[in-house]
């Protein structure tokens, strides 16, 4: 376009500028609507109502009823009013659950974010090979299927297992000692290569010259760090937090596989509370009010995002 | 810098004007120091993060496997164990299940993400909100209601599954494809809209070559999301016929008879896929940049 209007004025004809189109009846600035566009749209709006809108709203409502896994109650359920709620509340087993599930997804955070931008910033100034061999390893952890992770994290923290001969003392059972510490390092192991490669490429986007400003004016690597590297890494930072989050809530299968939510109730995070109480002691009704309850909190810490990186979509 | 460009001219003959020299050796030092700080804490990370996949290599090769780290009695032994005894078919009902939840979403997602993109959507910044949105929901708090509703129509089986998972990952593709076809040129959709190019033709002729890598990675990761999904089988399917690598990996470790070697061997067979797709994935990549040339 711009080519063309500039020929166009080599050519001695006046380039005028567009002029607003006079209005005359429908509009010409806005598309219209098309019936293609239903049809193109269709498909992903029902799969989407059906198993995922209509789910959760009826996960709500399942909630609040009786219905049980086997027996009567497992076809003719009703409405129990709020007997769950009352019940979910004054569950300790529901409110250590709460607990573990904030550490788990703090410790989670907090570790996977410090070891992604320390492995992105080594892998700026690192040797060649040294790059290629972590990045590499560390990419490989974040790739492994959830099961896996766990089992592999089972092999090397149980007793005889990698980290107990290196501790020295090969008969102690670590995932036993400190469970919930164990998880979470797997959960970190897992998220870790994520958040590198986020990072890395987001310090790939700092232009150089302002950290070469920083260097002239003999700031050290530590004070460039604070007040260059990671202000303008802020909201790659905010997002890649709720992302970890989201994830780390939600993650059920390393924990199953590794502790299935034990021992005794030392790893039972929400969802595995949820699927214990669902389809191990047949509280459908109660298994599902503890979903609703894990719904709620990621929809809290969603808008809580969205409110302190005040994003628009 | 400053002796090169300003300082110079003025400190021509006069050597203490120039600024002193110390400046870069200094720079270099602090390199130096830079790299081999970042070389230690690789080596570091490197070491704590190879244990675990140490482990499954050794004993998937080790015909005296425990959960202890060692060099393996070499033996090819523990494969054959792992794909033998319902071992294979787990994995081709991995496979089937994965693939149809990629085929599902991936199409759905493509014509939806399209639309979206091109088409005048009424409520269409709600819409792409809501989709964001489901994109945070943790999976398996849709698992008992999903089950409640598959169990009163009889579809506790694989395909229906296989459905829903791609439901699960249909959220994250659409915003991935909108976010890919907003980026395309509109210059080549509108030349064949001048040649009168219904939509279908559009998308097939132009969107589709040139969002490949975008839709490639859309589909690939509906298939890791379906691969990798372990509640999701082990509520939704009842025959044992139909049961999925992640099911196999947690019945084998609650089985008695405890065979490390076989299911190390099994897990590491069950991982390649993810691991060779997403090399594929990043070779899509960086090939999506190439394909920019389409419009001069």
């Amino acid at each position: 376009m711009s080519l063309q209007m500039a020929r166009l004025g080599q050519d001695g004809a006046p380039v005028t500028p567009d002029r607003p189109v006079p209005p005359s009846g429908a509009r010409r600035d806005r598309q219209p609507y098309q019936w293609g566009s239903l049809l193109l749209i269709g498909p992903a709006l029902l799969l989407l109502l059906a198993l995922f809108v209509g789910p959760s709203v009826y996960s709500f409502y399942l909630g609040f009823t009786n219905l049980k896994l086997i027996g009567p109650t497992s076809l003719n359920f009703q409405f129990t009013g709020l007997d769950n709620l009352k019940t979910l509340i004054h569950d300790p087993t529901f409110v250590g659950s709460l607990g573990t599930t904030g550490y788990f997804v703090l410790v989670s955070v907090i570790g996977a974010v410090v070891v992604g931008m320390l492995l992105a910033l080594a892998l700026r100034t690192g040797g060649r090979i040294m790059r290629v061999v972590a990045g590499g390893v560390v990419v490989v952890c974040w790739m492994m299927p959830a099961v896996t992770a766990g089992l592999a994290w089972y092999a090397t923290t149980t007793a005889n297992g990698a980290l107990a001969v290196l501790l020295g003392s090969p008969n102690s059972d670590y995932l036993a000692i400190s469970p919930l510490l164990i998880v979470t390092m797997a959960n970190i192991w897992g998220q870790s290569g994520f958040v590198m490669l986020v990072f890395g490429a987001g310090l790939r986007n700092i232009p150089n010259e302002v950290l070469e400003a920083a260097k002239v004016e003999n700031a050290n690597p530590w004070q460039s760090f604070w007040r260059i590297t990671l202000p303008a890494m802020w909201p790659l930072v905010t997002t890649t937090v709720l992302i970890v989050v989201l994830l780390s809530l939600g993650n059920f299968s390393l924990i199953y596989i590794m502790t299935q939510g034990g021992p005794g109730t030392a790893t039972n995070i929400l969802p595995v509370y949820s699927y214990q109480q669902g389809f191990v002691f047949q509280n459908l009704a109660y298994g599902a009010l503890i979903g609703d309850a894990l719904v709620v909190i990621a929809t809290i810490i969603a808008v809580m995002y969205v409110k302190v990186s005040r994003v628009k979509v | 810098m400053m002796s090169n460009d300003a300082g110079e001219p003025i400190a021509r003959g006069h050597p203490e004007l120039l600024p002193p020299r110390t400046g870069r050796r200094r720079d270099q030092e602090v390199t130096r120091k830079a790299a081999t700080i970042s070389n230690i804490v690789l080596v570091l990370f490197a070491v704590v993060f190879v244990l675990p996949l140490l482990w499954l290599l050794s004993a998937s090769f080790d015909s005296a496997a425990s959960w202890a780290i060692k060099l393996p009695h070499f033996t090819f032994g523990n494969y054959r164990g792992a794909l033998a005894g319902g071992g294979l078919d787990s994995l081709w009902n991995s496979l089937v299940l994965a693939f149809t939840a990629a085929a599902v979403s991936t199409v759905a997602a493509v014509l939806a993400a399209y639309a979206l993109v091109r088409h005048r959507i009424p409520w269409k910044g709600p819409l792409l909100l809501m989709v964001l949105f489901m994109t945070g929901i943790p999976i398996s708090i849709l698992v008992i209601p999903v089950y409640q509703i598959y169990q009163n129509l009889g579809w506790l089986s694989i395909l229906p599954s296989a459905v829903f998972l791609g439901v699960t990952s249909l959220p994250f593709e659409i915003w991935l494809l909108k976010n890919y076809i907003e980026a395309l040129p509109v210059d080549l959709e509108e030349a064949a809209k001048m040649e009168r190019a219904g939509t279908l033709q559009i998308l097939r002729r132009i969107v589709l070559p040139l969002a490949f890598p975008g839709i490639a990675a859309a589909a690939i990761f509906g298939f890791v999301n379906a691969w990798g999904s372990f509640i999701v089988p082990l509520v939704l399917i009842s025959a044992a016929s139909q049961t999925t690598g992640p099911v196999t990996i947690f019945n084998f470790i609650a089985a008695a008879n405890f065979q490390y070697g076989d299911i190390a061997a099994f897990s590491v067979l069950y991982s390649l896929p993810v691991l060779v797709l997403y090399v594929a994935m990043s070779r899509f990549f960086s090939g999506g940049f190439v394909l920019r040339g389409g419009v001069k």
